[in-house]
């Protein structure tokens, strides 16, 4: 490891008081340019490589990424709309699992009465969770976590006492052919025969999502918040208002991704959706953005996700058995998420 | 001059009882008051409620989570968190009866305590070396273990069938005097010296200097690295004794035992007053919280009433509980930087015109 | 004040003091049998109740059931070898009855059952219906209590239900292995026990008078032939497991392994994974396979028929690979619904609401004082896209 002085700090004035460790070494260089991007290629290349000695085959064809993207595209979802919850520095909305299922049987409960209603009864739900959670978080300032553990409970209970533990079919609520089918394409929908809609809702997300957090004024808020939130509260920024939007942001995403699955296993039940609250975290953490909040990005979140379908995909290539799996990738997580949080410090960009 | 004072972990108030006192007073008991007002409900209501054995019963369902929340609970204190819980539980049931077969349990307890204390090891390292989160720390060896569960025993459930295994099991659930078996006896004296640990001795109170303000602590001399490690194989050699004697108890370890115990211990700990932030609440509080829970659970259940009222109650009260705690710091920083003998003054001033 | 605690605490104490005094009145309350009520349960004839799916509620099943002998060491023999799982799949065959409660013979009319089933899902609910439907018939006080697939909130549930002292426990075990212990507790206390649904190890049916329930091994091992037979009895093939823990984990991987290993040795096995019960996680699997075995990939053997089936025909429809034979265990809505689509081969039937149902009809025999037998079967049947349409609509 070569010691340099900050490479990237112009001021003279602040490298002088700055004393804290300045070891810089490739890796963490790569990694403050090329963001997690740099694993991610690091797994293509693996994947690569591993095709070029024949253990694997057909890694690098536009099947199997395409199969990656589709993959990983609900996952997508969440996480891109979670990310602004992260980056708030409100670490992360553990009621997005139950939004999900919540949203899914709302749909398929009210496709009754036609296939856009559903879709506006569903956002409806889901946008009660989310004020719910902005309110509580953003004005009222409960710790987030416990608060969205709660909420996540609280819902649970809320379906399954209204639907008595039933799950229920979209082709038998349905009262036209039409609805049924437009709900079952949701996730069916294929354009050019190849891409999938839930992919092409993840690309739109991201571009969309990607513009409200770095270029408008909201996004700049949301950072100055996420990264110190007294300091923003104090130069005039509405925090209550920031944080409480982001956690809105989520639960619409949530929405989204609730009907994908609704529309994929073609029941609404309780239990779609479960797990993707910390499946969500994971990908956001490894795509850079600190739970500190205020730093990181919807690009990297996007690596992030990526890295975790590239990563199952050369498993499952390589025949690595289910439980390895579980073991190899919380491994991964842990290193990269240490690795960045490592260089970040040596950088003298974070003191935690 | 306050007038309140503790005994016993219970806050009493001193003579002079105002308004503001008898607030404060409740405040600072809700966990008890909470609880006496759900076990005198089921006792009025709950059918079959209130007799020895279903007392015993509600005493045996929470003898593992009262365990597990000790070390998760200081944890907390220290304003970290731990998700491994867990997955330590269901670990330490698989190699306490795992391994008897060869070592016997004089020899696969202590070792299946040892592997929680040094997962809980390798997590204080991670989190107080390495400086990584540990919300992502734990995250991640969480996944870690279940992989290494599920791998170590093929998908099988452990399960012992021996006489002398029945013999352990049978002691550990029977009744040695009204209310108590020996694995309660553990959990109750396990809890007891953890509270004194925590409020009496200095070690203790430094673990809550730490959470309510880590740069405080560590300019005040303390070594908040050995803490923050020793807490963490804390939780794990908790998590790890409630696990193994539950599994004992079963004479099975399967391989999900612990998963739903993650939530139930955040959820009492929380209830029970300690703080996500840190530096606040206690052991004998989350304690007192997991056996509310438990007597609500059950009275559910002797009610006839399916998990989702479970669930949604238990949602219910967290939900109160965190609103409660943000609201009464909401409405004190939102007087922060006031003088309220000025605004007073303009009262007046506005009352007279 | 430091008086209002000492008073509500000594409040408390005087409480539980005056309960242990009163502990014993609780319990021991017997329903008082009298001489027309065996006669009158005897004449309740439960064969003409209906289940969701049109089919009858109470069918029995095992009749081509074989057993073999036991080998010397099961476990000793390879994985591959069907007798590898013998104590997995023939349980309480071999029994050692311990401390088995009399058949009071008095009737099962009016008498009181708690059912202790394993966790809240759509199956249950027909379960439980079908249970239900039975103890109606039979003016039974029937309980149902669900942990929610927690061992600890189970125990508790057994622990409180021998509190109660009712007349007989239903129970399906969390897993094989943790009911041992259960049904220990449940004999000694006295109670007499009847394990449905999960088969246990051998250990527990000691303790149980009966168990009822589907032959898992037994009914995989079958669509295990007709799966081999559709492919032709050559080709690779992957096994999409069910989560670990549990019999089934074993039944519906190992179950047709074994059985084809024999039946049709020339089918390999390419790989078996557990993604758990989501259909996104299995299509992923399912997708890598395509891409890592290709065309040698014919047919996927799935252990649960609604999103794990769902997850690998949109994969193999993504794919263009609709020619992969996929048949699924289980008997949900979604399964049916594949079949007729013709994406799914076959699936097994397997009642729910008979599930449950025999439980409680195999208890009233007992209260009637008949015969039961240790082991008892609900009907096997393989639902293929010929038959699908008198198998429906499905109870789930």
């Amino acid at each position: 490891m070569e010691k340099t002085k900050l490479s990237d700090a112009t001021d003279e004035g602040i490298r002088q008081i700055d004393t804290r460790a300045t070891s810089v070494n490739l890796f963490s260089k790569l990694m403050h340019y090329a963001g997690i991007y740099a694993v991610a290629l690091m797994f293509l290349l693996i994947g690569i490589v591993l095709q070029g000695l024949g253990i694997i085959n057909s890694f690098l064809t536009t099947q199997n990424l395409l199969n990656i993207l589709d993959a990983v595209s609900m996952l997508g979802i969440v996480a891109v709309g979670m990310a602004f919850v992260t980056y708030s520095g409100q670490y992360a909305d553990l009621s997005v699992p139950t939004t999900m299922a919540l949203t899914g049987i709302v749909a398929v409960q009210m496709l009754k009465y036609g296939f856009f209603p559903a879709l506006i009864a569903a956002v409806a739900a889901g946008l009660v969770v989310g004020i719910i959670n902005a309110v509580a978080v953003g004005k009222y300032k409960a710790n987030p976590i416990i608060w969205t553990l709660a909420v996540n409970y609280v819902t649970l209970g809320v379906i399954r006492l209204v639907w008595v533990n039933k799950q229920i079919y979209p082709d038998m609520i349905a009262k036209t052919q039409r609805a049924s089918d437009l709900f079952d394409s949701i996730y069916r929908l294929r354009f050019f025969n190849k891409i999938a809609l839930p992919l092409l809702m993840l690309v739109v997300l991201v571009f969309i999502l990607n513009f409200i957090m770095k270029k408008t004024k909201y996004g700049m808020q949301l950072k100055m918040t996420g990264a110190a939130q007294k300091a923003a509260k104090f130069s005039g920024i509405n925090t209550e208002r920031v944080i409480g939007t982001a956690f809105i942001i989520c639960a619409l995403t949530a929405t989204v991704a609730g009907l994908t699955i609704t529309s994929l296993s073609r029941v609404g039940a309780w239990y779609n959706g479960t797990g993707y609250d910390f499946k969500a975290v994971t990908a956001i953490v490894i795509g850079g953005m600190t739970l500190a909040g205020g730093r990181g990005s919807i690009v990297g979140v996007l690596g992030g996700v990526l890295i975790i379908g590239l990563m199952n995909n050369i498993m499952t290539l390589l025949g690595v058995g289910t439980f390895s799996q579980d073991m190899i990738r919380g491994f991964i997580f842990i290193l990269v998420v240490g690795i960045n949080a490592k260089s970040l410090r040596s950088m003298g960009r974070d003191d935690a | 001059m306050p007038n309140h004072y503790e005994v016993w972990g219970v806050t009493m108030l001193k003579k002079n009882i105002t308004k503001a006192s008898m607030l404060t007073f409740a405040d600072r008991n809700r966990i008890y008051i909470l609880f006496i007002v759900v076990f005198l409900f089921m006792t009025l209501f709950a059918p079959r409620f209130f007799n020895v054995f279903n007392l015993t019963t509600i005493m045996r369902t929470m003898a593992m989570n009262a365990t597990v929340a000790i070390g998760f609970t200081v944890i907390l204190i220290i304003g970290q968190i731990d998700f491994t819980i867990g997955t330590v539980i269901t670990l330490s049931g698989i190699i306490g009866l795992g391994l008897k077969e060869y070592i016997g349990f004089g020899g696969s307890v202590p070792v299946a305590i040892l592997a929680g204390g040094l997962i809980g090891l390798i997590n204080g390292l991670l989190v107080a070396k390495a400086k990584i989160n540990s919300f992502i720390v734990t995250l991640g060896m969480m996944t870690i273990l279940q992989g290494a569960i599920y791998t170590f025993t093929g998908g099988n459930t452990i399960s012992l069938s021996s006489e002398d295994a029945f013999a352990v099991s049978d002691w550990l659930s029977d009744m040695i005097f009204p209310l108590i078996t020996p694995r309660i006896l553990i959990t109750i004296v396990l809890v007891t010296a953890a509270s004194i640990f925590m409020k009496k001795t200095r070690t203790g109170r430094n673990f809550y200097m730490i959470g309510g303000n880590k740069h405080t602590a560590w300019l005040a001399g303390i070594n908040t690295d050995k803490y923050t490690i020793s807490a963490f194989i804390l939780s794990g050699v908790t998590a790890a004794v409630g696990g193994v004697f539950f599994a004992m108890e079963s004479a099975a370890a399967t391989l999900n035992m612990g998963t739903s115990s993650l939530m139930y211990v955040i959820s009492a700990a929380i209830i029970g007053g300690t703080a996500m932030s840190g530096g606040k609440g206690g052991v004998f509080n989350s304690f007192v919280a997991i056996l509310m829970l438990d007597v609500l659970y059950n009275g559910i259940i002797l009610f006839g009433l399916g998990n989702e009222v479970k669930i949604f109650i238990a949602g219910f009260i967290l939900a109160s509980v965190v609103l409660y705690e943000a609201f009464a710091i909401y409405k004190h920083e939102k007087v922060i930087g006031q003088r309220p003998e000025l605004l007073k003054e303009l009262e007046l001033q506005n009352a007279q015109k | 004040m430091k008086k209002i605690g000492i008073i509500l605490f000594s409040l408390l104490f005087m409480l539980a003091a005056t309960g242990f005094v009163f502990a014993g009145g609780a319990s021991e309350e017997n329903t008082v049998a009298d001489a027309g009520n065996l006669e009158a349960s005897l004449a309740v004839d439960v064969s003409i109740l209906k289940a969701a799916d049109g089919q009858a509620l109470i069918k029995l099943g095992g009749a081509e059931r074989v057993v073999p002998a036991r080998p010397a060491d099961p476990s000793a023999l390879p994985e591959e070898d069907p007798l590898h799982w013998w104590d997995m799949e023939f349980a309480g065959e071999i029994t050692n009855k311990q401390n088995i409660p009399e058949s009071p013979a008095d009737g099962a009319i009016g008498k009181k059952i708690t059912m202790i089933v394993h966790g809240d899902h759509p199956w249950t609910t027909a379960c439980t219906n079908g249970a239900q439907k039975v103890a109606d018939a039979y003016s039974m006080d029937l309980k149902i209590q669900s942990p929610n697939w927690d061992l600890a909130v189970q125990n508790q549930m057994i622990d409180q239900a021998i509190n109660e002292r009712p007349d007989m426990i239903l129970l399906i075990p969390l897993d094989a292995k943790t009911a041992l212990q259960q049904a220990r507790k449940i004999n000694k206390a006295g109670i007499p026990l009847i394990l449905f649904n999960m088969l246990p190890e051998a250990a527990a049916m000691d303790y149980a008078i009966a168990w009822t329930g589907p032959d898992d091994f037994g009914q995989m091992r079958k669509l295990a032939r007709v799966f081999a037979d559709k492919l032709g009895k050559t080709g690779g093939v992957a096994y999409v497991q069910h989560a670990p823990g549990g019999s089934p984990y074993f039944a519906r991987s190992w179950g047709p392994i074994s059985e084809l290993a024999q039946y049709a040795p020339d089918i390999k096995v390419l790989d078996k994974q557990a993604p758990g019960f989501e259909a996104d996680k299995t299509m992923q699997l399912v997708s890598d396979w395509l891409t890592r075995f290709g065309n040698d990939l014919t047919g996927i053997f799935a252990a649960d028929d609604s999103a794990q089936a769902l997850g690998i025909i949109e994969a193999l429809k993504k794919a263009g690979r609709e020619d992969v034979v996929v048949v699924a265990a289980g008997n949900s809505k979604v399964g049916m619904d594949l079949i007729k689509d013709g994406g799914l081969y076959a699936i097994t039937y397997q009642t729910a609401e008979g599930d449950g149902a025999l439980a409680v009809k195999t208890a009233a025999d007992w209260f009637n004082g008949l015969d039961i037998a240790a082991i008892t079967n609900i009907p096997q049947h393989i639902i293929t896209p010929a038959d699908v349409e008198n198998f429906y609509p499905p109870q789930w």
